[in-house]
């Protein structure tokens, strides 16, 4: 069960995010020729969404049980999900500029050698090891293109 | 009986050595690229049909039509193991399948996969076969007030995939809701939600989305243990490899539920398989003698949707075959392969070209077998995966969701999209939002709004249109009740609560 | 000094330049894979259409490599557009354009692309339409339909793509000749406007011959008018919307070929020399002939004529049809 502050952190980011849908949707016409028009859509969702949000943010008030859980634990491990998470899109960044094959060896080289503390060979053998079979299943097998790197891979 | 005649003539087609032959290349190319996320069965078949130029135009529709429904029994391999839909299709097995494979049941759920595609799968051939026309000429009787009803019951399905928490349940639909009015508005040629990107303009990328929710959501949540904690239980014996007497028996109900829901959306023009599935698993849930077990690795929600998709497979045939009328993608270039070949697609079609047509059917009953026969001695090799260690595993699921990502457009755009679907989809874990809902929301929302404009278009903006239709108004009763019901619910317990404080 | 002496110098000068000249120019030809863009995913009719020629041009062997289709879908050609524009100095892609490339930038405003930015090739074909009703309907001809519009303002229908396609640009022209109104409905598929006219929900449908043909041939649809300007081959009987009295600017379907922004001259060259013969083989006017286009070979200055002609008629329907036209 997520815990009372979470949902209301979550509750008010979705309220912020209605609102935001709605004075888009506000712009755009609301009524076209017959029937709505392409703003009602998102009108009513943006409404919906901050309805919906506050209601939850009203209900992590009112809990009676103030689970004041240890947060520490569950962010250092917050931290090493969002790390993984950059790594990955260090990666894709990557992609277009030195091709898939050596972003993926690197991404692979972070997340056993940062993360997870093990030896670095293992590491470099996982990810030239994968790597190698999706290019030859893929673009080899399969005739799909990924990105290239100057090198052809 | 006429229909036996035809289906013999069939047979006798579709038995010959090279039609086998070709049957048996096509299936597995589609169980192929059905596992394999991204790379989709209709793009498979355009790289193709160059090919199917020199071939004789039976075997070539048979290979083609086995590449489409073999897709749909690859597509449940990677959604189960790997928590990677290889379909759109497949998200909804994503949901039991996945934590079956946590809990060691992986062969029993690819397993019951294989098992409800191949009765679904039967039985939309035995559907096509039958009641093909009077299928088609009901389908058209589907106007935009129809389609609308059946969007909004689509939706009902939310109240299945709730969970705990309702409105976190709606929040998430809401979200998924607005994800698809991204890009050009079909109506009035608006750009909504854009953010001043072409790239947007057609809308999120489906399959970006739900590789980022669910398989990058879900290696970033694994990710937060160090050590990689035991994700897997690794399964014990042969019993957890193949499904068991009692599985299937449970499944019983499941069996038809997919196989008749999926057969009839497919007919619909315009209506998904990813719409099926919900359908489906929604209504087993309802039935359910457990409902608050689904999500956790319940078996039945396997075969249900997976049955939906199959059945699917059929359904969308019948418009292609005895109207000419493509309902999706791949339809619409098996059409267009028929063209290409000479063929004129229409209500003549099976009349002029019974070779054609019933020798499709009868291969179509056959590549079933074949499938069923190729995947079941599979399924322990495939739970074998699971056994690799995590820090092989994830890199692996990384690769997989990157490159399938990418296949679909050429797209690097589409693969950041990912990487922002990715992160989203770990906050949702963590904060207890259903990440099914979200994904209902975006597959019907398009649909949706559509129709509710179109038929408002159709009636001069009175909205008592979708009630007064027959089908729809039905549709529609049928969607309230189910919204009502968490509400029926809580007030039972009320109630309950009540008389246990009196007495 | 004797003439000769200058001549001679002179003459060997010029003839050195001019061979430098056809050096520089030298002949183009593709080494390597072509690229065709192509704006709808697999099965749309740019898609078909593109795998259809490259397949005829292998089989011709009018191309030493192969053609393969890359699709670039989003919304409409938005997306293929840019990335044959990013293609700039590339000669190996090209793009197969239909009359939404000329329309769509000019209500889109993210749109960064228009037909000016890229070179024109050649159209290769023009794609007739039809206006269709259902076969049991009560309409028989154009008259028909415009005397019920007229008595039952805004109550008949017609299914048709966006509000920017040539369905709906059609139908507010002739609503403004005649002085009728009928709603429109769009659907994104072919399929569904056809199962919705089939089902009776919708009055009226534009559509290609090619996939009327069918449906006329079993009997379920009607064809009232052709909207060409001379009776199509293979509709003797169906009048042009002209002879039924109803005088519209015809907006053409085009389909042709694009090449990425200042394509050096031998690649256009290379490239018109291609379609020209492509234009001349059999199995093309056969295929032509299977989908009932119209063969609308043109390219060089004509061809640009033609599409800022096109846009220039498209942004005045557009006004009028009440899209926001942002260039």
């Amino acid at each position: 069960m997520t815990s009372d502050k979470g949902n209301l952190i979550s509750g008010a980011c979705l309220v912020a995010f209605g609102i935001y849908i709605i004075s888009v949707a506000v712009k755009l016409p609301y009524i076209a020729d017959v029937g709505p028009g392409s703003g009602f859509f998102p009108l009513w969702l943006g409404i919906g969404l901050v309805l919906f949000a506050a209601y939850l943010m009203f209900a992590s008030f009112m809990s009676s049980a103030a689970e004041a859980r240890s947060e520490s634990q569950s962010w250092k491990a917050g931290g090493r999900a969002l790390a993984g998470w950059s790594a990955m899109m260090v990666a894709i960044a990557l992609l277009g500029r030195i091709g898939f094959g050596l972003s993926f060896v690197i991404l692979t080289i972070f997340l056993i050698v940062a993360l997870d503390r093990r030896p670095a060979l293992l590491a470099v053998g996982v990810g030239v090891g994968l790597a190698v079979a999706f290019h030859l299943i893929f673009v080899v097998a399969l005739d799909v293109s990924l990105p290239k790197g100057f090198w052809g891979f | 009986m006429e229909a036996f005649d035809n289906l013999l003539l069939g047979f006798s087609v579709a038995l010959t050595p090279i039609n086998l032959f070709w049957c048996l290349v096509g299936v597995i190319l589609g169980t192929v690229v059905g596992v394999l996320p991204g790379l989709g069965p209709a793009a498979t078949i355009a790289m193709l049909l160059p090919l199917t130029l020199k071939m004789d135009h039976t075997t070539a529709i048979i290979a083609l039509a086995g590449i489409f429904y073999g897709a749909r029994y690859g597509g449940s391999t990677t959604s189960i193991l790997l928590n990677i839909p290889g379909e759109s299709s497949s998200v909804v097995t994503c949901l039991d399948g996945y934590q079956m494979a946590r809990q060691g049941r992986a062969g029993a759920a690819l397993g019951i996969s294989a098992i409800a595609s191949f009765v679904a799968g039967t039985v939309g051939v035995l559907g096509l076969m039958l009641i093909a026309p009077p299928l088609a000429r009901f389908a058209l009787r589907f106007a935009p007030p129809e389609y609308f009803a059946l969007m909004v019951l689509g939706l009902a399905m939310v109240v299945f995939l709730a969970g705990d928490s309702m409105v976190k349940a709606l929040l998430a639909m809401l979200v998924g809701l607005w994800l698809a009015t991204i890009g050009t508005d079909l109506f009035t040629a608006e750009s909504r939600f854009t953010f001043g990107q072409v790239k947007l303009l057609g809308g999120v990328d489906f399959i970006a989305a739900t590789v980022g929710i669910f398989a990058i959501g879900e290696v970033l949540v694994n990710l937060e243990s160090q050590g990689g904690a035991e994700i897997f239980k690794l399964s014990r014996g042969l019993r957890n490899l193949l499904p068991t007497l009692q599985d299937l028996k449970d499944c019983r109900f499941a069996f038809l539920n997919g196989s008749v829901i999926g057969f009839f959306i497919g007919a619909l023009p315009g209506a998904g398989a990813t719409v099926a599935s919900f359908l489906s698993y929604g209504l087993e849930k309802a039935v359910s003698r457990h409902p608050e077990k689904f999500g956790t690795g319940v078996i039945e929600g396997v075969a249900a949707p997976e049955g939906a998709n199959n059945a699917d497979a059929g359904g969308a045939l019948v418009p292609l075959l005895t109207l000419g009328i493509p309902g999706g993608n791949t339809t619409a270039i098996l059409l267009g392969g028929l063209i290409l070949w000479g063929y004129k697609p229409g209500p003549l079609l099976i009349q002029e070209h019974p070779q054609l047509f019933w020798g499709l059917v009868a291969s179509m009953y056959i590549g079933n077998v074949l499938l069923l026969v190729l995947n079941l001695p599979l399924v322990p090799l495939f739970a074998q995966i699971l056994r690799l260690p995590y820090y092989v595993l994830y890199p692996l699921i990384f690769g997989i969701s990157i490159v399938g990502v990418y296949s679909v457009n050429n797209s690097l755009f589409d693969v950041w999209m990912m990487g922002l679907f990715g992160l989203l989809g770990y906050l949702m874990r963590k904060l207890d939002f259903p990440a099914a809902a979200l994904i209902l929301g975006m597959v019907l929302g398009d649909g949706l709004e559509r129709a509710l404009r179109q038929s408002l278009m159709m009636s001069q903006g009175d909205i008592t249109i979708l009630a007064t239709r027959p089908i729809s108004g039905t549709l529609l009763l049928i969607a309230v009740t189910i919204l009502c019901l968490p509400a029926i619910r809580k007030v039972r317990s009320w109630r309950v609560e009540a008389v246990e404080r009196e007495g | 000094m004797k003439l000769r002496t200058i001549l001679l110098p002179i003459t060997v000068a010029t003839v050195m330049a001019i061979s430098a000249g056809f050096a520089w120019s030298q002949e183009f030809k593709p080494s390597k894979q072509i690229e065709a863009v192509v704006h709808t995913g697999p099965g749309g009719g740019s898609d078909l259409l593109a795998r259809a020629i490259a397949e005829l041009l292998q089989k011709e062997k009018l191309i030493p490599q192969r053609m393969q289709v890359v699709n670039k879908p989003g919304g409409g050609p938005a997306v293929a557009m840019s990335y044959l524009a990013e293609k700039k100095g590339e000669t190996h892609t090209i793009g197969f354009f239909t009359g939404v490339w000329v329309t769509n930038p000019l209500t889109t405003a993210e749109a960064t692309v228009t037909v000016k930015d890229l070179t024109p090739i050649v159209r290769l074909v023009l794609e007739p339409a039809v206006i269709a009703v259902k076969a049991d309907s009560p309409y028989k001809n154009m008259k028909d339909f415009i005397d019920a519009a007229k008595k039952n303002p805004k109550q008949l229908a017609q299914s048709g793509g966006s509000i920017t396609s040539r369905d709906n640009l059609m139908r507010l022209l002739i609503q403004k000749a005649t002085g009728t109104q009928w709603n429109f409905i769009s659907f994104p598929s072919g399929g569904e406007r056809l199962s919705n006219l089939l089902g009776g929900h919708v009055q009226l449908m534009v559509i290609e011959p090619q996939e009327a043909g069918e449906q006329i041939r079993a009997g379920n649809l009607r064809v009232i008018a052709a909207l060409t300007e001379k009776r199509l081959a293979a509709l003797p009987n169906v009048p042009t919307i002209k002879e039924q009295g109803i005088d519209v600017p015809l907006i053409p379907q085009a389909r042709g070929v694009l090449a990425p922004p200042a394509a050096p001259r031998e690649v256009v060259q290379y490239w018109e020399g291609v379609f020209e013969r492509f234009e001349k083989t059999a199995s093309w006017k056969q295929y032509l002939e299977q989908n009932q286009f119209e063969d609308g070979y043109l390219k060089g200055p004509p061809l640009s004529k033609f599409l800022d002609d096109l846009t220039v008629q498209m942004r005045e329907v557009l006004k009028e049809a009440g899209a926001k036209v942002v260039r």
